[in-house]
């Protein structure tokens, strides 16, 4: 394994330059700068001509810059940008973000301004972000280098995921979709062509980072495949880590004369891979962004069992044909509740009230009746987890019930999974849940597959259990 | 590499393609069992034989890939019969050599065991429902090599078939054996280094205790 590189600088900056920062709108070097403005530490624009930019004093080259620059953002396109990035590292700037594509991507002279990127690595200690990478953003550092949206305003309250990503506009639009039902982001880094630093070196950055609590990857090619699951490997031994290949390889195609190689097929391989290393594996970018955001904020349960509180029989049924479902890797099991957990539930269930699991409270429910059972099916023995749906529609259920259920979850020894629908209200409900650490969903199948990421996720710490 | 292994490297009949009864021998320097059994150059006279019948007699050559298909095997040989089923698989397969192995009496119940290497991650290893009906059930899981035996016991522990592990209708093959035949295929395809290419032991059969190579097939990378 390569030593680990200090990335702290990078992600936490004393002062940052924006070579190519310009006052006219809507250039990326206008919106890259003025985000990050937003932020106390200084901010230098580079810019040959422009004296002033948005009321700051432009810098006419590189060479001019304080030594307190630990991240310049470079904002122009390839060619320049590399010639940027050549002063930039004869300047002894620690870290470089080339925003422009127009690289290898390319072919032909872009490939041949990357390797001039990558003569940098051998000459100076400068370390690359990218190239044609949307870059940096730290909610926590007020540290932004992405120039389109991104649901930055949801997202600036930070949180515990860090997620790294081949691609910046998967991560940007996925994240961005997320956001609407809250989701706490610690960093996002995107990657782009990979000139130097890779997942590998960010892994080991947030495998020390402890405020991250869970560590998403959006990957396409690896070609140091077997680095990338040692350092996984590694950081899934601390924390979550949850990855979603894309580019399903055709390993069948080179090994078609065996069994084995024709039942590979796309990628089989993948899968064991990362089961053996203790990675989660995830299929689409809604299944990224579910899976880190409950990773990272609720523990995980210490068996399968589940138990399910509703105030609608059919979404208990649905519930249960979900937990249910066949799954060879991460079966669940429907809780069997004690005699004496119905008992308890009897004495605060309505009358027509179902009292086995999947308990159904029945349109009669109210806040506390919600409550009061969720507490009942949490302290039965024979629950691992809870799976509570919140429905706002009955009579009896008000607004009260969000803040009766966040109040209810510190008291609980094991972990609540919430499915909350209501109308055109969902989000903002699954917003302020949320907010209270309380991990919510807007469909049954959603809520059920991250009670089986956490049920998975406990499978792999298990494994690890007394081991160094 | 161990110096047992590029021996056996050494050895091969045919360079670079090694026989079944020749991957049954590497598999050997790793504890997997398979058949006892004498391998016969085509004008060879038949040895006196240190397993009792019945015999199973098939063609033990790189070059006939689906010896099955061709009617290359014969099972269930009687002693008094032996000596015509070589003179037969002689007659149809001319100048290649045979292999003659005991006939084990097992449950029936077959895996498949196999290795490749994976473009992004490198040597990989498999197990699966076994048999001639393998690619149409597709019931597999692979991990990288080397596999531990802990980690082979979960692969095991994914498949379809998982169940007749754990005495699904009175079944209770034995995975803990299995994953050693796994464990140590994955061992082989790591120590084969640059030179591995794809393994295939098609089936594996249930021995009770042990599970053995019934078919194999190495191909190495020239």
């Amino acid at each position: 394994m390569r030593p680990k590189a200090d990335l702290s600088r990078l992600l936490r900056p004393r002062a940052v330059a924006v070579v190519g920062a310009t006052a006219k709108s809507g250039k990326v070097g206008r919106i890259i700068f003025e985000t990050l403005l937003r932020a106390e530490r200084p901010v230098y624009p580079v810019h040959p001509t422009e004296a002033t930019i948005l009321g700051r004093q432009a810098f006419k080259q590189v060479s001019e810059l304080p030594a307190e620059v630990d991240v310049a953002v470079i904002a122009t396109g390839a060619e320049r940008a590399t010639e940027a990035a050549e002063a930039c590292a004869a300047h002894g700037i620690p870290f470089i973000i080339p925003v422009a594509g127009g690289f290898a991507e390319v072919g032909g002279s872009g490939a041949a301004l990357e390797d001039r990127l990558r003569k940098l690595l051998e000459t100076t200690a400068t370390r690359i972000l990218g190239p044609n990478t949307l870059g940096l953003f730290v909610p926590q550092e007020r540290l932004d280098t992405i120039f389109v949206e991104h649901g930055d305003h949801v997202l600036a309250q930070g949180g515990g995921v860090a997620f790294i990503t081949q691609s910046g506009s998967v991560g940007v639009e996925a994240l961005g979709l997320e956001s609407n039902i809250g989701f706490g982001l610690r960093a996002f880094v995107g990657l782009g062509n990979k000139v130097d630093l890779d997942e590998v070196d960010f892994m080991q950055h947030f495998a020390d980072d402890e405020r991250t609590t869970c560590v998403a990857l959006y990957v396409e090619a690896l070609p140091n495949g077997h680095e990338f699951l040692e350092a996984a490997g590694k950081l899934a031994r601390r924390k979550p880590v949850v990855v979603l290949k894309a580019g399903r390889t055709p390993t069948a195609a080179a090994a078609a004369s065996s069994h084995t190689g024709r039942l590979a097929g796309s990628d089989r391989v993948v899968s064991g891979a990362f089961r053996q290393f203790g990675i989660q594996r995830v299929f689409d970018e809604e299944q990224l962004c579910d899976a880190a955001r409950v990773l990272a904020v609720t523990r995980p349960p210490e068996g399968r069992r589940v138990g399910i509180v509703s105030p609608a029989g059919g979404y208990g049924v649905m519930a249960t044909d979900y937990v249910e479902a066949a799954d060879p890797i991460v079966p669940l099991a429907m809780a069997k509740l004690a005699p004496e957990t119905e008992t308890r539930l009897g004495a605060v269930a309505p009358a027509f009230a179902s009292l086995h699991n999947p308990v159904d409270l029945t349109a009669s429910a109210t806040d506390a009746m919600t409550v009061d059972a969720v507490r009942a099916v949490a302290e039965d023995p024979g629950v691992d987890i809870v799976l509570c749906v919140a429905l706002f529609a009955p009579p009896g259920i008000t607004d009260g019930l969000i803040r009766a259920i966040c109040g209810l979850q510190p008291e609980l020894t094991k972990p609540l999974i919430l499915v909350a629908q209501f109308g055109p209200f969902t989000n903002g409900h699954l917003s302020r849940f949320h907010d209270h650490g309380v991990i919510g969903f807007p469909s049954i199948a959603r809520a059920v597959r991250a009670v089986r990421w956490l049920v998975e996720r406990h499978q792999i710490s298990s494994r690890h259990r007394g081991a160094p | 590499m161990s110096p047992d292994l590029a021996a056996w490297l050494e050895s091969l009949r045919v360079p670079q393609r090694p026989d079944e009864w020749e991957v049954k021998a590497a598999l050997a320097l790793y504890g997997v069992r398979a058949p006892r059994g004498v391998r016969l150059s085509p004008d060879e006279a038949l040895p006196r034989l240190t397993f009792g019948e019945p015999y199973v007699v098939k063609v033990c050559s790189p070059d006939i890939l689906h010896k099955t298909e061709q009617r290359g095997v014969r099972l269930k040989i009687e002693a008094a019969a032996l000596a015509d089923a070589v003179a037969d698989l002689r007659r149809r397969f001319p100048g290649q050599p045979l292999l003659v192995e005991e006939h084990l009496k097992l449950s029936g119940r077959e895996c498949i065991v196999g290795a490749l290497v994976d473009r992004e991650f490198g040597p990989a290893v498999m197990v699966g429902a076994g048999g001639i009906l393998t690619e149409i059930y597709r019931d597999v899981a692979f991990r990288l090599a080397p596999c531990e035996p802990d980690e082979a016991v979960r692969m095991i522990g994914e498949l379809k078939i998982a169940p007749l592990f754990s005495g699904f209708r009175g079944i209770t093959m034995d995975a803990a054996a299995l994953a050693q035949v796994i464990a140590a295929t994955s061992q082989l395809a790591v120590d084969l280094g640059d030179r591995f290419s794809q393994l295939d032991i098609n089936p594996v059969g249930d021995a009770g205790d042990a599970w053995v190579a019934l078919d194999a097939k190495l191909i190495l990378k020239t």
